[in-house]
Formats: structure tokens, sequence, C-alpha cells
């Protein structure tokens, strides 16, 4: 570790990791990395690897769109598998009102040049007889959505930063800022950094980190739990999801299940232990719309967060009271597959001053203050 | 929905010796075990149990545990094949395997008394069918008595391994060899003098290097190695064998406890991680006990004392009665058999949660062997360990254990009357009566015996000395069967062979991967870490080890010693992974019944 | 046979027998015991393989390791240490991550 850097990047989950790379694949490897535990520790680590481009709002569709092409091509980029699989995401609609709106949704993404197919109750049981349909309305499928291995895919950002010549401290905490007229001092528990430029990546803690430079982020932590089934042969093609009958479900290369739920009756705060309900609820909803389960065993469940923003998008850019921080916060459950593009986006913007892809600019602080538009489509 | 008072969680010695406790004080006590029967460790183990009186010395393990199980009244309800298979923020879940269904259950204490765990070592082709813990083939062997092979290695000489070894010998397999890596048998002499005099070798400085057979094991390689275990070439040697039977040490079964939040400490003298613990047995949680092998490794007595004293707590807590008084009694207890230099370490390791004391134990040997022509004992227990029923079990008060129960016995030969009484009950089987010219030219020896067949008056035999080398004919002259199937056998021998004699044999017509789960091998290990992947969390992630149905049960401690080796860390510094709920891969099927179950 | 016929120690019961099937051949166990008991019992030590054709035996005999997965009654996954042999019951070996049926 040197005492001084150009970028620092607080967090080592897939968007700090990426942010990173990119960083170093356009010239800048002056740039460390802090993880206050091992890589993969966060929001990362726990979460369910799923890639999905269909979204409600055109600025998710595009920026999903593009990370998908930079998936596509990241277990070769970096030489470490991410067994990523384009299986398709099936969205099962319970509702009438919400099947009403996909079909809305699906035009406009159709319109952004995202291939979706729109699917009857009995289309879906012929592609896939044994989902029970039973009360489903519609659904939609994007054959380009898919999934990968979280862990494999946030070592794959960190190793190839690393190659470019990235630093990445593990086990090394940020427990103070000190913002200075021409850059930051970090206070770690392995001593003091200089940074000209300080990222937030810190994924559920980043509104501590906004407190530590004096830049209020509205975002909230909420725990999410998710649990996975002993393996069986592969079958299981596409990632099922649905927002209505909130439920999401994959099956992994390895051959294991992988689902969660949301839990409206969450409170906000850091809490890693799980709960006995979540087994029993989704035990009993999962075995009804997929009865293949119930003679299959689960062998872990945990829990990890979402970072929350006030309308469920994330929160990317520049703070305009404290130049040169910047951050890529408040995911709201979807940063895994966000990660690739927001990476580069933000890259582009700290080295050419704009972005090269997708415009960002919506998701920028600044948002919140002209009042606040959901994203429907989350779990 | 089940509430109780007190759930325990494990049927072992300590689990029930606390609900023995609660369930006298009137509280309702649940004991949720994943066994067939109550017991735990103790339903496997057919020899007889060290200590003293009060807790069961000389008595058969599978009988201690009858014994236990009697003690319990009408507040304690069981579930048996029963398996706990999480503690999460909002309940506990046990899954019972009988009906298939998960039952929800809501304390207001809970004693994990869940014991430990098998280690698994790493060696070419570990994974051929023929291998077995320990444990499995003392369950295959006295639970189900089925015996999966005739010719045996054995892997460890610890307790363990000693005893199991002498436990195929008893259900009838050859014992081929026990190695040992180090230069030291790990387990009491007492049991090691009892297998080599029966002619099985116990080879020091010697490890297995690897299993032979393509569809299952046909033989084994072991060979010697050097000070730092590494195998020095050209000592392999082949032995045909049908089972490998890995003896290597016990682990401490914490997943539980650190589902629950229970602070987790490494410290290595109680078998790597454990909970931490007050002199109450309490943890770090307010109603959360722990005790037995589980709070580190070490023995029924112990863990009986500590889950009496988990139970005498509880029971106060509960029950606001003060209870001061039997509280100390047992921490008394505890210290009086800790005393000894095989709890040095255990001692060693409480230290890190609350001082340690001692009693001084004498080192004094019997040292004179008696007036030579008078029938009488030899005793051969030169080890302090935490032993008496040879003192108790004495009518006439020959024998004493001075002072501490570790101390060494001694005994006054012109009390002693010949009876023979403490080599029935010595649980060592260290004691032989001897009496020279017991006729012109022949001395009389008798030995204790727990084989079958038994021999008979008359029988020739060949009589064999300590390390089970024949030295000469034998004759039975008389068997003296005893109730607790230690049974004596008075052989002539001829003269001189007194003090040499300890054993015999009747003669014979004929003589006849690191992570299971995933299948993830040393060197893919080795390759990750070499890649970079040196964090423990890390590599499991990017490897899948410990992700498989076992929870990393065998492949944990392999991978953290690997990691530690090629990262020169220690294996405190790498820390010791978290658990995750459930302990044991669960049905959804058994969940759904369970939640209909539950609302009954 | 393995099974022991006289012990030192232990009392040797003659359990009911039953007849099970492994690989389609009827064999004979006693009531009350594993599954892995009753084939360890009849001599079969193998009891599958896994993904990389490794033959596979049982390891702990108390359901923690993995090793001794097998088809029972055409569910697989079925840890045959400790699930107790039943009347008729179908066992067979299963060749690397079981299969589901729906
Ligand atoms: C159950 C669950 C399922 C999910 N499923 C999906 C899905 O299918 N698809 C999808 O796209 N997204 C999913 N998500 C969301 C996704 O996991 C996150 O949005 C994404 O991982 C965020 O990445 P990150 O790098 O920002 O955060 P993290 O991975 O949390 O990384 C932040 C890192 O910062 C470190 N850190 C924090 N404070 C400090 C400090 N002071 N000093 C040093 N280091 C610090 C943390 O230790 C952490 O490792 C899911 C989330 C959960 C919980
Ligand atoms: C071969 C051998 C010989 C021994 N000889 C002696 C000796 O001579 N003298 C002596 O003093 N000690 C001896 N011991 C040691 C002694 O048996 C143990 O120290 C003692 O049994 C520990 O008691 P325990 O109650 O902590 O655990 P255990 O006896 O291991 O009991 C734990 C119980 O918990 C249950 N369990 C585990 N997980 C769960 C779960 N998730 N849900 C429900 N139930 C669960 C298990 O089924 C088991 O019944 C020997 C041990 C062995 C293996
Ligand atoms: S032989 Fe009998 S009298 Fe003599 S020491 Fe032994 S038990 Fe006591
Ligand atoms: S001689 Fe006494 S102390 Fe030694 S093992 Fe026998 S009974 Fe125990």
């Amino acid at each position: 570790m040197k005492n001084e850097y150009k970028v620092a990047i607080i967090g080592g989950g897939i968007v700090g990791c990426s942010i990173a790379y990119h960083l170093a694949k356009f010239g800048e490897n002056d740039v460390v990395v802090f993880e206050k535990d091992y890589l993969s520790s966060g929001s990362t680590g726990r979460c369910a690897g799923g890639i999905r481009q269909q979204w409600s709002s055109p600025h998710n569709v595009l920026l999903a769109m593009r990370s998908v092409s930079l998936f596509e091509k990241l277990s070769q980029e970096t030489g470490v598998d991410i067994e990523y699989k384009q299986g398709g995401y099936l969205v099962l609609s319970y509702d009438d009102q919400e099947a009403a709106q996909f079909e809305k949704n699906v035009q406009m993404q159709r319109e952004l040049g995202l291939d979706v197919e729109i699917l009857t109750p009995k289309d879906v049981k012929q592609r896939y007889p044994y989902i029970d349909v039973s009360g489903v309305k519609m659904a939609t499928f994007c054959q380009k959505d898919g999934h990968a291995n979280p862990h494999l895919a946030n070592f794959a950002y960190a190793r190839a930063a690393q190659k470019l010549g990235v630093h990445i401290m593990t086990h090394t905490k940020v427990m103070a800022v000190e913002v200075l007229p021409n850059g930051f001092e970090l206070f770690t528990n392995r001593g003091k950094i200089g940074a000209k430029i300080l990222i937030n990546a810190a994924g559920p803690h980043s509104r501590e980190i906004g407190n530590m430079v004096g830049v209020d982020l509205p975002t909230e932590s909420y725990r999410h739990q998710i649990m996975v089934t002993e393996a069986v042969k592969n079958f299981f093609n596409p990632m099922a999801i649905s927002f209505s009958g909130n439920f999401y479900m994959r099956q992994t290369k390895h051959g294991q299940f992988i689902m969660g739920q949301g839990d409206p009756e969450e409170k906000p705060g850091i809490n890693n232990n799980v709960t006995y309900r979540f087994e029993r609820e989704m035990a009993e909803k999962m075995c009804a719309i997929f009865p293949f389960l119930s003679k299959l065993r689960i062998v872990r469940h945990w829990s990890g967060h979402y970072n929350m923003s006030p309308d469920a998008q994330p929160i990317i850019g520049e703070s305009t009271s404290v130049p040169s921080f910047y951050y890529a916060i408040g995911f709201s459950g979807h940063g895994f597959m966000l990660a690739p593009a927001v990476g580069e986006a933000l890259a582009q913007m700290i080295i050419y001053g704009r972005t090269l892809h997708v415009d960002i600019t919506e998701l920028n602080l600044d948002r919140f203050e002209k009042g606040v538009v959901r994203e429907k489509n989350v779990v | 929905m089940v509430k109780t008072d007190f759930l325990i969680i494990g049927g072992g010695p300590a689990g029930l010796s606390a609900a023995i406790e609660t369930s006298k004080r009137g509280l309702k006590t649940l004991i949720v075990d994943e066994g067939v029967e109550l017991g735990g460790q103790l339903v496997k183990q057919t020899h007889k149990f060290f200590g003293h009186e009060g807790f069961y010395a000389s008595v058969r393990g599978f009988e201690i545990a009858k014994r236990l199980i009697s003690q319990l009244n009408e507040n304690v309800t069981i579930m048996n094949q029963t398996t706990v298979t999480g503690i999460y923020e909002d309940i506990i879940t046990a899954y019972d395997r009988e009906n298939d269904l998960i039952v929800e259950i809501e304390p207001k204490y809970i004693l994990i008394s869940v014991g430990a765990s098998e280690r698994f070592i790493p060696f070419e082709n570990n994974h051929l069918p023929g291998i077995y813990g320990a444990g499995a083939v003392q369950t295959l062997m006295n639970q189900f008595k089925v015996l999966p092979g005739k010719r045996v290695l054995m892997v460890g000489s610890g307790n363990i391994g000693l005893i199991v070894s002498y436990q195929l010998l008893q259900a009838g397999a050859q014992v081929k060899a026990i190695v040992e890596i180090t230069e030291k048998v790990g387990g009491y002499q007492v049991h090691a003098a009892k297998v080599k005099r029966l002619g099985v070798p116990i080879l020091l400085r010697h490890t297995i290097v690897k299993a032979i057979g393509d569809e299952k094991v046909e033989g084994a390689v072991i060979a010697q190695v050097d000070e730092k275990f590494n195998v020095i070439p050209g000592t392999e040697r082949e032995l045909a064998v049908d089972v490998i039977c890995i003896a290597v040490g016990l682990v401490p079964s914490i997943e539980l406890a650190q589902m629950a939040g229970v602070k987790i400490e490494y410290i290595p003298e109680l078998g790597g991680f454990v909970p931490f613990r007050d002199r109450e047995m309490r943890t770090n949680i307010k109603n959360i006990f722990v005790a037995g092998d589980l709070a580190g490794i070490e023995e029924a007595t112990t863990a009986m004392i500590e889950g009496k004293i988990v139970g005498v707590a509880v029971a106060r807590d509960l029950t606001g009665i003060d209870l001061q008084e039997d509280l100390e009694k047992m921490q008394k207890e505890l210290v009086e058999f800790r005393s000894g230099p095989f709890s040095d370490k255990v001692r060693k390791g409480l230290e890190r949660f609350f001082p340690q004391s001692a009693h001084s134990y004498s080192k004094d040997a019997q040292q004179d062997l008696g007036p030579t022509g008078k029938l009488r004992p030899i005793i051969e227990c030169f080890e302090n360990i935490p032993c008496n029923p040879c003192q108790t079990s004495c009518p006439s008060g020959a024998i004493t254990v001075p002072g501490n129960i570790n101390s060494l016995p001694l005994i006054d030969y012109s009390k002693c009357t010949g009876c023979g009484i403490c080599a029935m009950k010595c649980p060592g089987l260290a004691i032989f009566m001897v009496q020279e010219n017991h006729q012109p030219g022949r001395d009389l020896i008798v030995l204790p015996y727990e084989f079958l067949p038994l021999p008979e008056k008359g029988q020739k035999v060949i009589a064999l000395d300590r390390e089970g080398r024949e030295v000469g004919q034998a004759e039975i002259v008389k068997v003296v069967k005893s109730s607790n199937k230690t049974h004596l056998v008075h052989l002539s021998v001829p003269a001189g062979l007194a003090q040499v004699v300890r054993s015999f044999r009747i003669p014979q017509k004929s003589d006849s991967i690191v992570c299971r789960c995933e299948e993830i091998t040393v060197e893919e290990i080795e390759r990750a870490i070499d890649e970079g992947y040196t964090d423990y969390e890390e590599l499991r992630r990017y490897l899948r080890i410990g992700m498989g149905p076992c929870g990393g049960r065998t492949c944990r401690v392999i991978t953290l010693s690997i990691l530690a080796r090629k990262t020169k860390k220690s294996i405190q510094e790498i820390g010791c992974g978290t658990f995750r709920p459930p302990s044991m891969p669960v049905k959804f099927d058994s969940i759904v019944k369970g939640e209909i179950d539950n609302e009954k | 046979m393995r099974r022991i016929a006289f012990h030192p120690i232990l009392e040797i019961e003659k359990p009911k027998t039953i007849k099970f099937f492994f690989e389609g051949r009827e064999l004979e166990a006693f009531e009350g015991e594993t599954i892995a008991a009753a084939l360890v019992a009849n001599g079969i030590d193998v009891f599958g393989q896994t993904e990389h054709s490794r033959p596979r035996g049982f390891y702990c005999a108390i359901g923690k390791c993995s090793s001794c997965l097998m088809i029972v009654d055409g569910v697989s996954n079925v840890r045959s240490c400790i699930t107790l042999v039943k009347d008729g019951m179908q066992v067979e070996r299963q060749v690397g991550r079981g299969e589901i049926t729906w």
C-alpha cells in the first residue's frame, strides 16, 4: 500500500471492482480499493446473480442492455469463468393491472431494441410443463436475460483490475474521511491514505460513507433473505420472477435452485440474521408454483441487504457540494446486473468527463429535488 | 409450535445430565436428539468407562446411557430422530425424520450439547468405499451389528483409535496395524496395552499415503514420516486391508451455536473453534448454554458434570431458588477431574475463559510386586488418569488412589485377599492376578478377558506377552464368568512367566477428496491459493468448498489447515467461516407439512 | 454375510427380516436398520458414483457427509445412512447429481 493514490474506492463488491477495472482499462491505474472484509462479502456475495433487461423505465433498460453486452464478454476478457448463462427471464404476472402495464413496458422495451415475448399462461405451460400456472395472467420473456455467479463475477473484475495495477486492500476498513481543499485523507485500520478522487461503492454502508464526507445520501438498507437447495441435474433454464407474486428463482450452473422474496415488514438497518418465517412462506408458495421442489432439500439460507434509494433506482454521479466525491450506490436490489455498465460509465465520467455508451445523468442525486417516480419492476 | 422451559439440543451425556437436574426441579424439559436412541456417543461404546463411581466408572458406555435415561421423570419430553436445523431470529426449528416434518420450538432456555464431529484427512484415493470414520464403524458394528470388513487399518492412536480397534477385534475383525503420525501414542497407555497384547502393532511416526483399489478398498500404502511429518521416500509399504478407519480426532460442532450468535473462539487445546462460556457454562447470550464435547473435546465424565452445572444454573434462573451449593459442588468435581496431566491442555485452553485451578496428584507408582507365591493383583497402570474404580471396588480396602483421582493406584498386599474383583472392574483391563508356582514348575496368571469364544478348562492356548508375541504354551485352568462381561481366565504357564504373559490366543485351525460433496482435491485448493484466493471466505466461494449438503463438516478443517500451511498464517487468524442454517438439508415438503402441524 | 453372529459384550437379537431391492436384485434386511447397514451387510460397498465417475461408499453414518446419496423409490439424494430400510423398497445407485421428476 502506498500512502497516496489518485483514486480511492470504498467497497470491494462488484460495483467497486468494476469501477476499478474500468478506470484501469481506460488508463488510470493509480487506484486503490478498500474492502473492510473479503471480496464479495457484501451484498454481491449474497445476491441471486440475476441479469435482466426488462425494466419499466427506459434508462434502466438501456443501462441493463449495456451491462449484458459487457457480461457477454466478461469471462473472455478477464479469464475467469463467471458461469454466465442467457437462459432468459420469465416474468410472471398474477395481477390484471400489472399485466396491462407489462404490455406497455414490452412495447417500450421493443422500441429500445430488446427482443421480448409476451406469453399466455398456456404458452408458459407448454414451454415449462413443470410450472403450475394457476393464477398466472400473463408472462413476458426475454431470452437474452440470464444470470451469472456473483462471487466469480466479483473476483473476475478484481483479478483483472489487479493485473492492470490496481491495489486491492481487503480487511481494510475506512473509518473516517477528511475532506481537503484538493482531495481526501482516509483513515483506515491500516493507516492514513491520501487520494485526489474518492468513490463511494460501499453498498449497504453507502450512507455512512456519505456522512464521513458530509454529504447526505438518501439511502437505506433493508435485509433480504435468500436460500439455496442441494444440486440436481440441470433442466431449469430461465430465471423465473414475479413482482406481483413476490418471488424469484433460478437454477445455478451447479444445479442448485436459488430463490428469494421481498418482505414488506422488514425494517431498515443492517441485520445478517435469518428467520424461519421466510423458509416457511417460501416453501409454501414455491411448492405450489414449482411442485417439483417439494422433494428437494434446502441446504443454506442467508441474508444480505438491498441498499434502497427513494425511487428504487441507483444513485450515480459526482457530488455537487464536495467535488471529486463520486458515488455508485442505492442499487435497490439490482446492482449486480448493472455493475458492468455503471463501472464503465463512472470510469468514463472520471477520465473523459462524460459517458460514452449510456447516459446516466438521470441517476444523479439532484433528481430527488424534482420528486420521486418509483421503478416498479422490483421484488 | 412447541413451548418449553428448557430445550436441550443433543441427548448425549451432557444433555441427559442437564435434563436430570431440571426435570427433578419441576421444569418442563424438551430433549431433541437426532439419533435413534438417546445417549450420544455412549450408545456406541461397549467398553467400561473411566472415572469414579459417582459418574458411572467401570460401567459400559451403552449401559451408562440407560442409567441416565432412567433418571428422567415425567417433566421430560423426548424427541428422537429429530435434528435441530436452525436457530433463527424468530424461532428454533427441528426436522422430525420419522414424520418427515419441521417442528417449531419456543424455549425459555437452551442448552446446546451436540457434541463433536470427526476430522477427515486427505490422502490419495480417500474417496473409495471402505474408508470410514471411526464413528461410522462403531455405528455399523455396535448398533447394527454389521462388520464392514475383515482386515482393518486404523489411522490414529488416540483413545478413539485404540478403543475402536479393540472393539473391532471383539467383533471378529483383524486390525492389521494402527498408524500414528507423531512419536507417541495419543491415547491412554492402558488402552494401548489392551490392543498391543493382542498382537496389533502400533506404528509410530507412520501415516497412510494412499488407499488401493478401483471400486473399493483392497489395500493401503503406509509409510514412515520425518519430524516434519513428511513421508520418507522408500519406507512405503502395502497392507492388504478391506477397511480403512479414520480416527484422527474430533472437532466441536459449533454450527448451531454460531448461528445463534454465540461468540466463537479459536482454542486448539479444546479442539479448535469453541463457544465462549463462563463458569456456569453460559455463553455470551443469557439464555443459551453449552456443555460437553461442543464446549471442548474431553470426556463423558466432564460432559456429565458440565451438563449438571447447566441444569442447576437453569433451574436457579427459572425457579429463583438458591442452588449455589449444588453448583459449587459440581464446579469442584470438575476441578478434581481436570487436575491430571491429560487435562493440562484442557485447563490451559479454559484459562482463556476464566482462571483454572488444579489439585496436586501423586506420581508415586507401586514399587514392589508383592509377596511371591501369593495369589495377588499386579496393577499395570502407570499414567496419571482420572480413574479410581480399583480403589472403590476392593472389598478389603487394599487399593488406594491417594488424594486426587489422578494419582496412581497403590496396593497394600497385606490387606489383599486375592478375590480378583479389582481385575474384573478395572476399565483399563490393567490389573492381572499372578501366583508363582501354584503348581510345581507352573505359574498361575489370571487375565481379564472380553472375547468370544471363551476358552474351556483344560484347553491349550498360546501365551502372549505385553506386545502380543508368543512366549509359550499355556493351559486354561479355570474361567470365572462375570456379569459385567469382563471374565477372568486362569492360565497355567511355565514357571518364570508370571510377569511376562499378559494375553493369550486360541490356536486357530486355519488363519483364514478434501470435500466429499463437491469432489474438490487438495491440488485444486492449493492451485486456487496460488491464484490469490488466500482468504478462507473467498476460497470457499471460488471453489464452492463447504457449500454442499454437508455444510463443510468434512472439509472445513482440512481446508483451513492447507490455507494455514500455504499462507503461513495461523488458523486463528484465518477464522472459522460462517455457518448458515439449516444445519442439515431440509425438504420443502417437510416445512409445508410442519406448518400444517404447527398450526394445530 | 457380514453380520456379527456373536459378540462378547452385546446381545445379538434376531430382528424380523424384510425384503428390499438393490438395482432390481432382491436382498434381505433387518427391520429397523438403515439402508446403508443393510447394503453393507449384504456385501455391497459401492453406493453410487460421483459426477467424475469416482465410486462412492458411505463415510460418516450420521447423515452429514453426502457420500451415501442414493435413489430410493425413485427419489434421488436420499441419505441411505440415516434412512431406515422398508419392506419392498427399491434402492438404486445414484450417478452424479440427483435428477428431479415432475
Ligand atoms: C438477497 C439478494 C438478492 C439479490 N439479487 C440480485 C439479482 O438477482 N440481481 C442483481 O442485479 N442484484 C441483486 N441483488 C442486489 C445486489 O446484490 C447489489 O445491488 C449489488 O451486489 C451491489 O454491489 P455493491 O458492490 O454496490 O455492494 P456490495 O457488494 O455490498 O459491496 C460493498 C462493499 O463495501 C464494503 N464496505 C462498506 N463500508 C466500508 C468501509 N467503511 N470500508 C471498507 N469497505 C467498506 C463492504 O464490506 C462491501 O463488501 C440482490 C441482493 C440481495 C441481498
Ligand atoms: C470411541 C470413543 C470412546 C470414548 N471413550 C470414553 C471413555 O472411556 N470415557 C469417557 O469419559 N469418555 C469417552 N469418550 C468420550 C465421550 O463419549 C464424549 O466426550 C461424550 O460423549 C461427550 O458428550 P456430549 O453429550 O457432549 O456429546 P455426544 O455424546 O456426542 O452427544 C451429542 C448428541 O447430540 C445429538 N445431536 C447432534 N447434532 C444435533 C442436532 N442438530 N439436533 C439434535 N441432536 C443433535 C447427537 O445425535 C448426539 O446424541 C469416548 C468417545 C469415543 C468416540
Ligand atoms: S484382589 Fe480383591 S482384595 Fe485384593 S486388591 Fe483386588 S479387589 Fe482388593
Ligand atoms: S488400575 Fe485403577 S486407576 Fe488404573 S485403570 Fe484400573 S481402575 Fe483405573
